[in-house]
């Protein structure tokens, strides 16, 4: 299934090279103003690997064109184009667009257009600024890697002396697997953040969210099997950004700690971050104990201004809806990786992979090469 | 815990933030020479926190939950500007839902925008390392720039605290008195120096050395924000057997392994100086920090 929204090039060319062009005359003018970032993603890969978007040799990941400003005092606006090649065609897809209120009373906030959810830890976050080469297991299955689509959300910062936070999103449905509904309002997500600092030295977060999806069954099941199929065949690497499974519940729960000597993340940095889900309510046919579960811990370790290490460990156990039953699906996954970032603006990682589990095709050990490059507007350090 | 009074106690806690906002001015500092520098010159009327230390490099700071909050409370925020904060001010100003300390709102202050900047590059190119287009940011480091940066900020208190004006102003005249003379016994302190040839770890003193005539010969950085490599090491090394330099500045917040391994090798010490208020028990205040910083340089290049 392809998103709707996606164009092929001819229709789109312009658009890409336009922005392009806007991004080279402004930035020659004036350099970092308005704040136009482009991001350049490559990778090579040994092996396929499950539930992996990009295939086996030398791909492209997320070249992504971010525009984002203030429109007056009042909101802002941001853009985030990918550009994806695939099957010798590229690919345009609006993955953020989007304008926010820019300090209501309160603490009220609203973000309304495409975004990407703020459910879970590493959702909200673009891609580009992740520590290992592919979202986690957990990530890849349940929500497409990142989770975005067309809605509307409002949070409240409340008044208290720690950091809390506490949205609702409403969201289309689209994006998500099933998510083929009669509703006009296809997902709701409700997400309470907590942070601080235990020391000069310590911060931590915590985030609960739950997502509601209101999808319909398919009337057909037969139709439903059938499509599942096939979207297990050519999902694993096709790079829609559609996740795999869904259910009508989904509950997160994300921790993330971070110490850096004295505060100050330029000499060294050590972050871990843990995120658990739970999906429930798979279909009709659904009884107490049919579920999707998944988790994923990760530890990585910044020992030089410009290199940093890390571990990561994840795993899913799934059911693969065949008409009135379903088929037990499970990965885990392991990675270690060593990432140089000879600046603010590049990096280069090398990441081996090992995969394990029951009912994918291609459960395999893989490496991996990356590098990420931004230009243009310096990026945001979010926690 | 009885789960049934939380919402009266949040509501408490609520309250007294509140409560503590319209009593005195939250003034939110990026880095400590400016709490400081509001401290100064808003004495009891102002509460002032710098969400950053001295042991913390200004730029590399992360947009954490807690950063947030104070953001959330602030009446005020002083902060550096010419993009030092570039990383994270703005998502914290965008999350904090803070409608006083906005761009261009009175309780929105940057020094930078106060003084002309030097080192302002023709071009900005990243190929030239981590410049900042508007001009070196460490301004707080030329007194003279200090004291115009004082007199715009003591106006804008007075702008956001109306009700305190004549206070303001009188611990304005009063700094002014105090660090005038300051200058004139640092700058009678600090001949000396004036010609004194030195290497820098990264750009963050030029506004110190010009103002005491000192030159930076080179930068341990091959290029701002570009920690030393080996081979720029190794050619500084040869490079100080011509033009010898009389020492090594580094701020002590930043990693000493590039400038221990110069020292060795060209026989030259490393002085490590604290880059701002808080960075040694001694530095308590502005005053006190070009003190301390004054007593290091001249114990360091006196035989």
């Amino acid at each position: 299934m392809k998103i709707e929204s996606r164009k092929r090039v001819s229709n789109m060319q312009w658009f890409s090279a336009s922005l392009l062009c806007g991004w080279v005359c402004c930035a020659s003018a004036n350099p970092f103003n308005p704040n136009l970032s482009l991001i350049l993603d490559g990778v090579y890969k040994s092996e396929n690997t499950a539930l992996f978007e990009n295939e086996k040799g030398f791909g492209l990941g997320h070249t992504e064109l971010t525009m984002q400003d203030a429109i007056d005092d009042r909101f802002i606006g941001s853009l985030s184009a990918v550009l994806e090649s695939h099957e010798g065609e590229t690919e345009l897809e609006l993955e953020e667009a989007y304008i926010n209120t820019v300090a209501l009373p309160l603490g009220l906030d609203i973000r309304a257009g495409r975004f990407l959810s703020q459910i879970g830890y590493l959702n909200s976050h673009h891609t580009h600024s992740d520590h290992f080469t592919g979202r986690p297991v957990v990530y890849r299955a349940l929500l497409g890697a990142h989770y975005f689509d067309d809605g509307l959300r409002l949070n409240v910062l409340l008044p208290t002396p720690f950091y809390w936070r506490v949205g609702v999103e409403a969201f289309n449905g689209s994006q998500l697997a099933g998510g083929e509904g009669e509703e006009d309002i296809g997902v709701y997500t409700v997400n309470s953040r907590w942070g601080g600092d235990f020391s000069p030295s310590n911060s931590w977060q915590l985030g609960l969210s739950w997502l509601d999806h209101r999808f319909d069954v398919l009337p057909d099941d037969e139709d439903a099997d059938h499509e599942m199929e096939e979207d297990h065949d050519h999902g694993e690497h096709a790079h829609s950004h559609e996740a795999a499974y869904s259910g009508g519940n989904m509950f997160i729960a994300d921790a993330v700690w971070k110490w850096a000597p004295r505060g100050n993340g330029r000499r060294g940095q050590l972050m871990l971050a843990g995120e658990y889900f739970h999906v429930h309510d798979l279909n009709e046919h659904a009884t107490d104990d049919d579920d999707h579960e998944g988790w994923y811990a990760s530890a990585v370790y910044r020992f030089h201004s410009q290199w940093s290490a890390g571990l990561r460990y994840g795993e899913v156990d799934l059911k693969q809806a065949h008409g009135d039953h379903f088929h037990d699906q499970s990965l885990e996954e392991a990675d270690v990786m060593l990432a140089w970032s000879p600046s603010h603006f590049s990096a280069i990682r090398l990441q081996y992979t090992t995969q394990e589990g029951d009912g994918f095709d291609e459960i395999n050990d893989t490496v991996t090469l990356q590098y990420v490059m931004s230009l243009g507007a310096h990026g945001a350090h979010e926690f | 815990m009885n789960f049934n009074r939380l919402p009266a106690m949040l509501f408490c806690m609520a309250w007294l933030a509140v409560g503590n906002v319209t009593a005195k001015v939250d003034i939110m500092a990026c880095e400590p020479e400016w709490a400081s520098l509001a401290k100064s010159l808003g004495g009891d009327k102002v509460s002032v926190e710098s969400v950053t230390t001295a042991f913390q490099d200004p730029h590399h700071i992360e947009a954490r939950p807690s950063l947030i909050v104070k953001a959330r409370n602030a009446d005020m925020l002083f902060c550096t500007g010419a993009e030092l904060e570039v990383g994270w001010l703005p998502i914290l100003l965008l999350k904090s839902t803070n409608s006083k300390i906005q761009p261009n709102q009175p309780g929105y202050f940057l020094a930078a925008d106060q003084v002309a900047l030097i080192e302002k590059p023709a071009s900005v190119d990243r190929s030239q390392g981590d410049v900042h287009a508007d001009g070196n940011p460490h301004v707080h480091w030329d007194p003279y720039r200090l004291l115009t940066i004082a007199e715009a900020f003591h106006q804008r208190l007075q702008t956001v605290d109306p009700g305190n004006d004549t206070h303001y102003r009188q611990r304005y005249r009063e700094f002014v008195i105090r660090f005038r003379s300051a200058i004139k016994t640092w700058e009678a302190k600090a001949e000396p120096l004036n010609g004194v040839k030195v290497f820098v770890y990264h750009k963050n003193w030029s506004y110190l050395l010009n103002w005491l005539k000192i030159e930076a010969v080179a930068d341990l950085e091959p290029k701002p924000g570009i920690p030393p490599t080996g081979a720029h090491l190794a050619r500084l090394l040869k490079a100080s057997k011509h033009s010898p330099a009389k020492m090594i500045l580094i701020a002590n917040y930043q990693d000493e392994k590039a400038a221990r391994w110069l020292s060795d090798r060209a026989d030259i010490p490393v002085v490590s100086l604290p880059f701002t208020v808080g960075g040694d028990h001694s530095v308590t205040d502005l005053i006190s920090l070009y003190d301390e910083v004054l007593t290091r340089l001249l114990a360091a290049s006196s035989p």
